[in-house]
């Protein structure tokens, strides 16, 4: 990608978010008033933050406005062993069945004189069946004796986009982009209405029943901001996920994006993705 | 205003003094510190515990198994492959469960309180890689895992942490006898091995050409009990371990070679029902890999015994015992008489 | 854990995470009932801002259904809820890019609204319970009168500005309240169903539809309970209101599937099969034809024909409980609809009937029954009625 442009197009982002700061404080002030009047609420302390109190969250070792994270996906290489899928699970403790997925990975098969390709997950009811429990994943040998014209795997995992629909949607403000550019969700906050589920048009998030609040991939914000990898590019035996800051030009997505031609899912979304897919069909969605 | 329109506007200004208050105080005092959020969350989330460790974290422990992996095909980050301990054997960490979501800073390490796994099921892990399956990229190496080794484990070949080496080669060390001193110990064999080595419908087997280390193993076995035979033990039993090598390396001296093994034969034996077979014997009887025999020059009454004291448990081998026993007497009989057909020329 | 939610079988591929429905039956309740709200306040206000007399026998009748449905929209939303208890979270740290924030002053708000506009209008029937002696209603009722009995003339015309400005308030509030119920969904661009900027305007208009209809039965069905006779010219209109908005609304709603069809974009294959398989039972047949098509056809004969009588009382009951189904099946067909329809464009979901549970059927039916048991309770505090012998004439 060409980083000039970046660069113009993160300008402009940034003059939009502080537009957008402004008319929410606006909004904010008009709601407010309105709100004065029906139940007394006050006004949210807007002013508070604009007088911008520590920039920095108390991490050990660790500022987050000095980073800048992005994943990048090399379709080209993903065997579709699913490790990526177990260790999420693992590392985050994501409920074991067939539902529930931080991360996931698609297959795309043409076969032969078909014209649109069979897509499956891993938590297709032949791949479950296959593994022979919801707890462990792999893909069915389906095709063995199909003759296949183009098949490849996908993996799948949060954008943390830059304009996320899931945190425009939030009522509470449990979910937020964090300054490195990491979307989570404070667990302790979230009412559980699920808006946000319905919102993400990549289908990332879900919501466990059990804790009564979404979920969602975080890029394993908890390893990241610790100096390891996303449990998910700490297993993956081939390279096919490749994590890394930004700001760092020999980072591997730095390099990543220089070597490469990338695209991103669904753009026509509007809400800029930042992970980066190599060698994905027009299929893929 | 009349007095019923004031007290109403009394009323509610006091809810809404109320609700500010409420407000007020259950508020998060971290909430819009950075934003429309909770300022603390991000703490806490950032503080979960990782439960992957990385390679180095278990190296501290088995340096000699890293060691071995480090070389290996499972890690070569030229080729962008890296198998990584955690990926076989899971996390070495763990979180408090008690603690799910709610942003867990404690939790079990390996090896104080949490037992790694040792996969037992070593084809359904490999498989998970290696099964030929459409969509796996071509620079992948992938088999037909079924066709390739039946039902057996891969670990029974393969080394898990280099599997680009094979068990039976390194159990087996390097030996060098001494030929020409072989050739003067080999009186009493020849009655039924044959002169040349080459049994001809002699009791024994062909030993003409076989592998060294294959003949070094088996006479050893005999010497040591481990396999009993009533005509091979008293001989073997009075063999030094020179004479051993030594013999050894006579036999396999000796010329008995069957042509290339070409693409046609494989098609052939795979007819035979030998797919597997040729895995480690080769299509035409000339093994792989020095720890196991050849087949070529063997008669098919031969063949058809050995078979059948695997099937019975007579002659111990993990692999052969497990793969004679899934044979039927009409399988057994169209191998041997397959690889019968290949004879010492 | 199979008891915590259900699972939705589908066909085509779907991306794993949707194999749950996240919205089900209270979220179909939800625009419901508020939908229904909206448009009882609006057959109220009718009579107190734009004066038409006509309907002058429900005006009072709609406030007080209002109300108790209205009570019950944010149960609704809480039984939805993972974390109920967190609701006022919304209230206390609302984030204002959210459609949804706004719900909880929006419905505070307006129930704020109604129960000061039913005050207003309620006070000289309390002041009189309240001076009708020392049993314990009595003192309840002159709790509820605040302590002051003053029903001067002053003080009543002084009233009468208040149920004026808060009747004219309520107007733009009601329906901003609702046209806002079709923004949550409509400003979703994840969902191809969803994602239209018609939305709100559709679901403005098919709730006056339900709030119309609604009272249309209810009063109906008081005036047999009560054994009076029904005041046709009143019904009339309420019928003549009913007949032009299911007219306006089967043309809206047409053009807005006839302009996803036309328009064709991605995704039209799946939306073409859904619509043409699994929905023509629900849509085709429920919503428009026995919905829509019939009530306006019923109406449509029965106002050309003059009808008078018990006909025309038949006809308009029964083109009003069709409407009401039209419109509840709309919110199913929307809300259910547009998540059976998965993200990913290549595939099918099948919604799971779930029976008991907090996001049950039994549940969901409780949430719309309960408004009208405490509307029973609610007409015998505050008796709404104008005419025949249970007449209220502090009121009236």
């Amino acid at each position: 990608m060409d980083e000039l442009k970046m660069n113009e197009k993160e300008q402009i982002e940034t003059c939009q978010s502080s537009r957008r700061a402004v008319l929410g404080y606006l909004g904010s002030a008009i709601a407010g008033s309105v709100a004065m009047i029906a139940t007394g609420a006050m006004l949210p302390k807007a002013a508070h933050a604009a007088e911008a109190a520590p920039p920095v969250p108390a991490l050990p070792g660790y500022d987050w406005s000095k980073h800048r994270w992005a994943f990048g996906v090399d379709a080209t290489k993903c065997i579709g062993c699913l490790r990526c899928v177990e260790a999420c699970k693992a590392e985050n403790e994501v409920a074991g069945d067939a539902h529930h997925f931080r991360t996931w990975v698609e297959r795309y098969v043409t076969l032969e004189g078909e014209e649109h390709a069979r897509i499956d997950s891993q938590a297709d009811p032949v791949n479950i069946a296959a593994s022979g429990s919801e707890k462990e994943y792999r893909f069915a040998n389906r095709y063995a004796g199909e003759k296949v014209e183009k098949a490849f795997f996908v993996p799948k995992l949060c954008n943390q986009c830059t304009h996320p629909a899931c945190v425009q949607v939030c009522p509470v403000g449990a979910t937020f982009k964090t300054a490195d550019g990491i979307v989570v969700i404070d667990h302790t906050y979230c009412i559980g209405c699920e808006y946000c589920v319905q919102a993400c048009p990549y289908g990332a998030r879900f919501f466990n029943e059990e804790q009564g609040v979404s979920d969602k991939c975080t890029w394993c914000y908890h390893r990241i901001t610790k100096g390891l990898q996303p449990a998910c590019v700490e297993v993956c035996p081939v390279g096919a996920r490749v994590f890394g800051d930004r700001n760092d030009k020999q980072s591997p997505i730095s390099q990543f994006l220089a070597n490469n031609r990338v695209q991103v899912l669904k753009p026509e979304s509007g809400n800029a993705p930042n992970v980066f897919y190599v060698g994905i069909d027009k299929e893929v969605i | 205003m009349p007095k019923h329109a004031v007290r109403l506007v009394l009323l509610l200004v006091i809810f809404g003094a109320l609700a500010v208050a409420a407000r007020y105080f259950l508020v998060d005092k971290s909430y819009y510190k950075y934003g429309y959020y909770r300022g603390d969350a991000v703490m806490e989330i950032a503080q979960d515990k990782p439960r992957y460790q990385g390679t180095a974290y278990c190296e501290s422990c088995h340096s000699d198994k890293v060691s071995e992996w480090s070389k290996s095909v499972h890690n070569n980050p030229d080729a962008g492959k890296v198998v990584k301990c955690e990926v076989c054997h899971g996390p070495a960490g763990s979180r408090d469960p008690q603690q799910h979501y709610m942003h867990a800073a404690t939790g079990r390490v390996h090896p104080d309180d949490l037992k790694m796994a040792i996969p037992t099921d070593t084809q359904a892990l490999c498989k998970l890689c290696h099964e030929q399956t459409a969509g796996r990229p071509s620079q992948q190496r992938q088999i037909v895992v079924k066709d390739h080794a039946g039902a057996l484990q891969c670990t029974l070949c393969h080394n898990p942490h280099s599997p680009g080496t094979f068990v039976g080669s390194l159990a087996a060390p390097e030996h060098r006898g001494d030929a020409e001193a072989g050739k003067g110990k080999i009186a009493t064999c020849l009655d039924c091995h044959g002169a040349n080595g080459i049994s001809a419908g002699l009791p024994g087997p062909t030993l003409a050409g076989q592998n060294q280390t294959y003949l070094i193993a088996t006479l050893t076995e005999y010497k040591t009990g481990k396999r009993n035979d009533p005509m091979m033990a008293p001989i073997a039993a009075a063999m030094s371990d020179a004479d051993i090598k030594d013999i050894a390396a006579y036999f396999s001296s000796l010329k008995c070679k069957s042509a290339a093994n070409t693409a046609e034969q494989t098609a052939a034996a795979h007819e035979a029902g030998a797919s597997v077979c040729v895995n480690c014997h080769g299509a035409n009887g000339s093994s792989a890999d020095r720890g196991w025999p050849n087949l070529v020059g063997q008669s098919k009454d031969y063949i058809v015994g050995t078979l059948k004291a695997y099937a019975g448990g007579q002659r111990p081998n993990t692999a052969m015992n497990a793969l004679a026993k899934g044979m039927n007497d009409a399988d057994v009989e169209k191998l041997a008489a397959y690889y019968a057909g290949y004879s010492c020329k | 854990m199979d008891h915590l939610f259900a699972v939705a079988p589908f066909t085509g591929y779907v991306y794993p995470n949707e194999t749950i429905f996240g919205w089900s039956i209270m979220i179909v309740i939800y625009p419901y009932l508020s939908g229904l709200v909206a448009a009882s306040f609006t057959v109220s206000s009718l009579y107190q801002v734009f004066g038409i007399k006509r309907l002058r026998p429900v005006a009072h009748f709609a406030l007080l259904t209002s109300l108790c449905l209205m009570l019950f929209v944010p149960v609704s939303l809480m039984l939805h809820l993972g974390h109920p208890e967190r609701a006022l979270n919304s209230m206390f740290t609302p984030h204002w890019s959210s459609a949804m924030a706004m719900f909880g002053y929006l419905a505070g708000m307006y129930i704020l609204l109604l129960v000061l506009e039913i005050w207003f209008i309620f006070r000289p029937y309390i002041v009189q319970r309240a001076q009708s002696g020392k049993s314990l209603m009595a003192r309840l009722y002159n709790l509820a009168s605040l302590g002051s009995h003053d029903l001067s003339e002053a003080a009543i015309s002084h009233d009468r500005k208040w149920i004026f400005a808060l009747a004219v308030t309520g107007i733009p509030a009601a329906h901003g309240f609702h046209g806002y119920t079709g923004f949550i969904f409509g400003s979703l661009k994840s969902r191809e169903w969803w994602s239209s900027d018609l939305m709100p305007v559709i679901f403005l208009f098919s709730s006056i539809i339900s709030g119309v209809a609604l009272i249309t039965v209810l009063y109906v069905l008081s005036c047999k309970l009560r054994k009076v006779a029904v005041d046709t010219d009143c019904l009339k209109g309420l019928g003549y209101t009913l007949w032009g908005f299911v007219m306006f609304t089967l043309i809206l709603e047409g053009v807005e599937f006839g302009s996803v069809v036309y328009k064709a974009k991605e995704g039209i294959d799946i939306i073409m099969e859904y619509v043409t398989t699994r929905l023509v039972v629900p849509f085709f047949l429920l919503q428009f034809a026995v919905g829509a098509v019939t009530p306006t056809i019923i109406l449509s004969y029965v106002f050309w024909k003059r009808a008078t009588g018990k006909v025309l009382v038949a006809a308009i009951t029964v083109s009003a409980a069709l409407a009401l189904l039209n419109v509840l099946m709309m919110r199913f067909n929307v809300i259910i609809g547009g998540q059976e329809i998965s993200k990913t464009g290549h595939g099918l979901l099948q919604f799971p009937w779930v029976f008991l549970g907090r996001h049950g059927v039994l549940a969901g039916i409780s949430v719309l029954a309960a408004p009208f048991v405490l509307l029973s309770i609610l007409v015998r505090l505050l008796p709404p009625w104008v005419d025949g012998k249970n007449c209220n004439k502090a009121i009236a």
